[in-house]
């Protein structure tokens, strides 16, 4: 892999401080060592690099007051009482919520129920069954003095009822007539 | 337990274990108070000084790491048991900084506050003028001198290099625990690193090699 000088340099400052950190693969730090070992100004970048670390150490660690653990707890106690406190409040108008929740999700629940009774089921609608059947209940004192369904189907087909039908048309249309004359 | 674990059972105990601070976590996550002391007791002068080197002030960085402190106590309830106890602290304690050195960047005129604690107190520039003057020992002007120089070096790297050389050199982490720390992955981190180290060295060689004071405006401390 080719690399500009500027950065191989980078490279090899990267692979410097991992080795000083001791963050090499013991293979990686062999090759380190060996390049270490030919190169002087290598070397010196090295020793450097550790010297300024070293001159970290100047800087101040710190050490707290003796109330400063104090005030830290009770900080934090308060802020706990507060959130106890905040969650005490809340608790009526969350629970509240839910039930408002609850309810919903059952009003619902109904309702799609409700519909898919009316709407899958149709025909366990009692009335439903009255309103199909209600030309035949009208009928139906007729109907039962003609014992033989049979007899009543061929009377049908025999024209019997068409005759009505037609008479009953005529008597529609003199009447239409008679009351476009009347005007 | 109403916490949702992403790591086993087994694995948290594993972790215990292996790191007390992770077995303390676990009581204060279990609402022990005493647990939560010791915790504090444990981290607060080393998290103080992490702040400070990060936020440049000391009253700010006492009050970041009771912050910290208060997310850690909030957070307790969704801690899940890690390989390192500081690593989750330190991931908060980066997140606050963060957010400070932030708040600070839209507000700027908190950075005219004088410092207020740095390694020669309130004016460093006074200090060194008064030492030169003969009233305070000249040893101990040069200790505070090369104190004052290094902090200014670790100040002119930017945030996130001065974050990972403050993990490194103050709490020895590893590569990849910064990177879990910061959210990097080691490789970053080891360029991160190495770019900081070769800032420091840039900054702070010529000053002890032949006494030039650095010149860290000339420096870009934005640079990652």
């Amino acid at each position: 892999m080719s690399q500009t000088p500027d950065n191989a340099d980078l490279s090899m400052e990267e692979q410097l401080v991992a080795y000083l950190d001791g963050e090499l693969e013991a293979e990686e730090a062999r090759r380190i060592e060996e390049l270490l070992s030919n190169n002087p100004q290598l070397r010196q970048t090295l020793q450097q690099l550790d010297h300024t670390w070293e001159l970290l150490d100047e800087l101040d660690t710190q050490e707290v007051a003796e109330n400063f653990t104090q005030t830290t707890l009770e900080m934090v106690a308060v802020a706990a009482a507060d959130d106890v406190r905040q969650s005490l409040a809340e608790a009526p108008r969350r629970r509240r919520r839910r039930w408002a929740l609850v309810g919903g999700s059952l009003l619902a629940a109904g309702l799609v129920g409700f519909l898919a009774v009316i709407f899958l089921l149709p025909n366990r609608n009692p009335n439903r069954q009255l309103v199909e059947d209600l030309p035949l209940l009208l009928e139906v004192e007729q109907y039962r003095q003609i014992d033989d369904f049979h007899l009543l189907q061929m009377l049908r087909e025999e024209g019997l009822f068409v005759e009505e039908d037609v008479d009953q048309a005529e008597q529609e249309v003199d009447a239409a007539q008679e009351d476009g004359s009347g005007r | 337990m109403g916490t949702a674990l992403v790591v086993s059972e087994s694995s948290a105990r594993r972790y215990a274990l292996r790191d007390p601070d992770v077995r303390l976590m676990l009581q204060v996550r279990d609402d022990d108070a005493a647990a939560f002391e010791e915790l504090v007791l444990r981290y607060q002068a080393r998290l103080v000084t992490v702040l400070e080197h990060l936020v440049g002030n000391r009253d700010q960085a006492e009050d970041l790491t009771q912050d910290v402190f208060l997310r850690v106590y909030r957070a307790r309830k969704r801690y899940v048991a890690g390989a390192k106890f500081s690593t989750w602290l330190y991931t908060i304690a980066n997140n606050v900084a963060s957010n400070a050195i932030r708040s600070r960047m839209r507000h700027p005129e908190v950075t005219l506050q004088p410092r207020d604690s740095g390694p020669m107190g309130a004016r460093p520039l006074d200090v060194m003028l008064q030492a030169s003057s003969g009233q305070m020992p000249a040893r101990q002007l040069d200790k505070a001198e090369m104190r004052e120089i290094v902090r200014l070096a670790l100040e002119a790297l930017s945030e996130r290099q001065r974050m990972a050389v403050l993990l490194n050199k103050f709490e020895n982490m590893s590569y990849a625990d910064i990177g879990e720390t910061m959210g990097l992955t080691p490789q970053a981190v080891k360029s991160l690193l190495s770019r900081a180290r070769g800032n420091l060295r840039e900054v702070l060689q010529p000053y002890f090699q032949h006494g030039e004071r650095p010149t860290i405006e000339g420096h870009n401390p934005g640079s990652v």
